[in-house]
């Protein structure tokens, strides 16, 4: 199959109606830059998949290719149209339109199947055109500046190696699948055990009740008796019992804890009592009131002592100022023979006796102050003791009065201790008593709980044969899970071993055709020959989940790196044309070349027109644009045309109005042969 | 190996017609086809080669002037092919330097000719494609169950099939 014609009107920048009809050997096509050489590709590419892939990431200020797909320029177009056409070698045309209000006449379905054959690639229709039409962008590009995983998937997909990407997430589903089931019967298979395992403790519980089987309806007597409101109900009595037996435990508890009381407070009474004790209480108050006596004696003398004190004092103020009369009188001396003070007649000898005669009596009134202070202090040394006597023994009387404080307090929280718990009052006195009575009501619960355990051992029986039953059950079900946890764990290890296969024969199968291009690939690129020095290219492949595909040159390097621009372009060149060579999967034999010889020198633009020449040989159609005319002379003079496939020369140019038009469409008649040998025929 | 017989071999088998014609000095393939022409020439050593091609090309266009006139544009798509099976490594380098001159035919000049390998990659620009490799069906599926011997057929068919994976599981732990 090769395209046959393509029509365009109103597409990008063809306003008019323009046919191009390819030749079944060679289209070679000129013009200028941007007189639409490219957009004849692109049309191919739109009438094939809908899109452009060169553009298909690029977007400016919101527009994206889609408003740039049908003509902007001046004028009307009649239509907005393309047309691809092509013809399989029976010579049936399969012919697809696209046009701006429409779309496609053919679902992708119907391209598909007329374009694509065998085990084609994931978006096949795609990878047709990224693999037929080789631009001048893509040749770097798409080749050696490709990421190698991506040039590895790119490769694998011109290959159509699809059988295993597919059948790998596959079996990635059913390994995720495999496990989330057995995730499911590992968790049923351990609920199950965790159940077994409460049942057999149930089962060792009620088997140790069912040992302590007895008299019932002696237990029942004893239970109604503790509980003598319970209903007959077994169950509920049960309860009642249960709850009869935790209030007498309890009541018995706060006895005890009564006993204990009452102990101590006996204990306490008697210490208090005792014939000792209230000696010593009696000898301290009789020491008590005979120091009090002493103390009150000692602070009497004290207090005279203080009187007499005052009143010395008194007099010697008194003496003093009778001193100072007496002095005063004397300097006065007798005034016409009278005393100056009294105005009594007086001698001189009796003035002077009755001086020293006042004298004698101040030094009397003078000389008790000092006896006084002295008897004073003598009385408050001797008050010292009897005060610190009564001290000590006013503290030993008031440690008997705390005692029995403290005696009255104990007594006091013993009673409101019966009082809070309502405990019988006539043994507040009788701790004996109480004792006695603590002993019974001891027996009663034991013999209560006796009676519980009876009664709940009867139920065991029943119960037993329940879950001897329900052990059983789940012994089996167990073993039925334990089973599935197997199987489900095989299947697990089945599926991963799915996705090993999946993935390892995928890899062996893009490995082997890889290996089955490598001599195209090494072939296109002695051909093109790059590189002086560096004469052949080989590939590598690596990784296992992410794989990669290495170009190396010479003694493993990277040509990415290590070749000239051109040089670079030349070998992404061998590499795009051993791609679209290996297609197993079309039967488009159909390539398009736009533009393929920029930044290649003549020589190697020479070794180009060689390899194109190479693949017409082998029965393909070669549609190249180029803007040189002497490039294209050559391709005409060099590529094959034959009676049944020809070439065609075409010359594209901008109209007055900018609408791109055919100047010339030539037909490339076959060479004479026989030349060399003087026979030649046309 | 005779370098001539092979390139005639090998020109022949790529449809082209090929005959031998004796020049004064040593003898000349000539090679045609419906586009190409040309004249194989060979040299015992790197020096006679350098020292002659332009000559031998020369006589062989002055041989063929007459014929060559009346070709049209084919007149333009002449080989000339020097090839010697000297290895003289320092001058193969100069020899391959003739390539690049483009006046009056397109040249192929070549040293170390010495394997029929040799003469076949001196020859590529007048061949066909070489390499056609045969990209048959992939036969993953029968690969894959041959693959999955231990895996019971009935999983393996389920997974090639299109029954959800879930169920593959599990067919996968009723048949493991």
């Amino acid at each position: 199959m090769r395209l046959d014609f393509i029509e365009v009107c109103g597409f990008r920048g063809f306003r008019d109606l323009v046919r191009i009809n390819f030749g079944r050997g060679f289209t070679v096509i000129t013009g200028r830059n941007g007189v639409g050489k490219s957009t004849l590709c692109d049309a191919v590419e739109f009438a094939i998949t809908g899109s452009i892939d060169k553009y298909a990431v690029e977007k400016a200020a919101k527009e994206s290719l889609s408003d740039y797909l049908w003509w902007r320029g001046e004028g009307v177009p009649n239509a907005h149209y393309v047309t691809a056409s092509f013809v399989a070698d029976s010579g049936n045309p399969f012919t697809i339109t696209r046009t701006r209000e429409r779309g496609s006449d053919r679902s992708p379905e119907e391209i598909h199947a007329a374009l694509c054959r065998g085990p084609a690639p994931d978006d096949a229709l795609r990878q047709l055109t990224r693999t037929s039409i080789i631009r001048d962008e893509w040749i770097a590009a798409l080749s050696l500046d490709l990421t190698e995983t991506e040039r590895f998937d790119l490769v694998r997909s011109a290959l159509g190696a699809l059988e295993g990407s597919e059948a790998g997430s596959r079996a990635r589903e059913v390994v995720t699948a495999a496990e989330a089931a057995h995730a499911k019967d590992e968790a049923a298979y351990e609920a199950a055990r965790s159940r077994l395992a409460d049942r057999l403790t149930q089962q060792s519980e009620t088997q140790a009740a069912l040992s302590r089987t007895g008299d019932v309806s002696g237990a029942l007597q004893v239970i109604a008796a503790a509980a003598p409101d319970a209903p007959t109900e077994l169950t509920a009595r049960l309860a009642a019992g249960r709850s009869a037996l935790a209030n007498g435990r309890a009541r018995l508890g706060r006895m005890g804890e009564a006993l204990q009381l009452g102990r101590e407070v006996v204990a306490a009474q008697a210490v208090y009592n005792a014939p000792e004790a209230v000696a010593n209480r009696e000898g301290a108050s009789a020491a008590h009131e005979a120091a009090q006596r002493e103390h009150e004696a000692a602070q009497q003398a004290v207090s005279e002592a203080e009187q007499r004190l005052v009143r010395e004092e008194e007099m010697d103020a008194m003496a003093a100022s009778l001193s100072l009369l007496v002095e005063h009188g004397e300097r006065l001396g007798l005034h016409d023979d009278h005393c100056p003070l009294c105005a009594a007649h007086r001698t001189s000898d009796e003035f002077a006796a009755g001086l020293a005669a006042a004298r004698r009596r101040i030094t009397s009134l003078a000389s008790g102050v000092q006896a006084a202070r002295d008897a004073l202090a003598s009385a408050k040394e001797n008050a010292r003791q009897p005060s610190l006597t009564l001290q000590t023994a006013t503290a030993a009387v008031q440690a008997h009065a705390d005692e029995l404080r403290r005696l009255r307090d104990q007594e006091a929280a013993h009673v409101d201790f019966y009082n809070q718990w309502g405990l019988e009052h006539r043994f507040i006195q009788d701790p004996d008593g109480l004792e006695h009575a603590i002993s019974p009501e001891r027996d009663r619960l034991i013999d209560l709980e006796r009676a519980l355990l009876v009664l709940e051992a009867s139920q065991a029986v029943s119960r037993m044969s329940s879950i001897e039953s329900n052990i059983s059950a789940l012994r089996a079900e167990i073993e039925k899970l334990a089973q599935a946890v197997s199987q489900s764990q095989n299947a697990v290890t089945a599926a991963r071993e799915i996705e090993r296969s999946v993935r390892r024969v995928s890899a062996e199968i893009i490995d082997e055709r890889l290996a089955q291009i490598s001599p195209l690939l090494n072939e296109l690129y002695q051909r093109l020959r790059p590189h002086a020095n560096w004469r052949t290219i080989d590939y590598s492949i690596r990784g296992d989940v992410r794989r990669f595909l290495s170009l190396k040159v010479g003694d493993g390097l990277n040509p990415q790196f290590v070749f000239s621009s051109g040089q670079r372009r030349a070998a992404g060149l061998a590499f795009l044309l051993s791609v679209h060579l290996a297609r197993a999967w079309t039967p488009l034999r159909s390539l398009l070349l736009d533009d393929p010889v920029q930044h290649i020198d003549d020589f190697r633009a020479l070794h180009l027109v060689e390899v194109l020449a190479a693949l017409r040989l082998d029965g393909r159609q070669i549609i190249c644009a180029v803007e040189d005319p002497a490039l294209a002379d050559l391709l005409c003079r060099r590529l094959v045309s034959t009676a049944t496939e020809g070439g065609r020369r075409l010359d594209i140019d901008l109209g007055p109005l900018g609408a791109t038009s055919v100047v010339t469409d030539q037909e490339i008649n076959p060479m004479p042969v026989g030349v060399l040998r003087g026979v030649a025929t046309a | 190996m005779d370098i001539f017989t092979k390139a005639e071999i090998l020109l022949r088998d790529a449809q082209y017609e090929t005959w031998t014609w004796i020049a004064s000095a040593s003898p000349v393939t000539c090679f045609e086809n419906a586009a190409l022409m040309g004249f194989v020439h060979v040299f015992d050593s790197a020096d006679g080669l350098l020292g002659a091609w332009k000559e031998n090309q020369q006589i062989a266009l002055a041989r063929h002037a007459a014929s060559l006139r009346g070709a049209g544009a084919k007149a333009w798509n002449v080989y000339s092919v020097f090839l010697t099976p000297d290895q003289d490594a320092r001058r193969g380098r100069e020899i391959e330097r003739i390539e690049e001159d483009f006046s009056l035919t397109r040249k192929i000049a070549r040293a170390s000719i010495t394997t029929p390998d040799d003469v076949e990659k001196a020859l590529l620009p007048l061949l066909s494609i070489r390499s056609k490799p045969l990209l048959g069906a992939s036969n993953f599926e029968t690969r894959l169950r041959t693959r999955l011997k231990d895996i019971p057929p009935d999983a393996v068919t389920a997974f090639l099939s299109e029954t959800t994976p879930a169920e593959i599981a599990r067919i996968l732990g009723a048949t493991s």
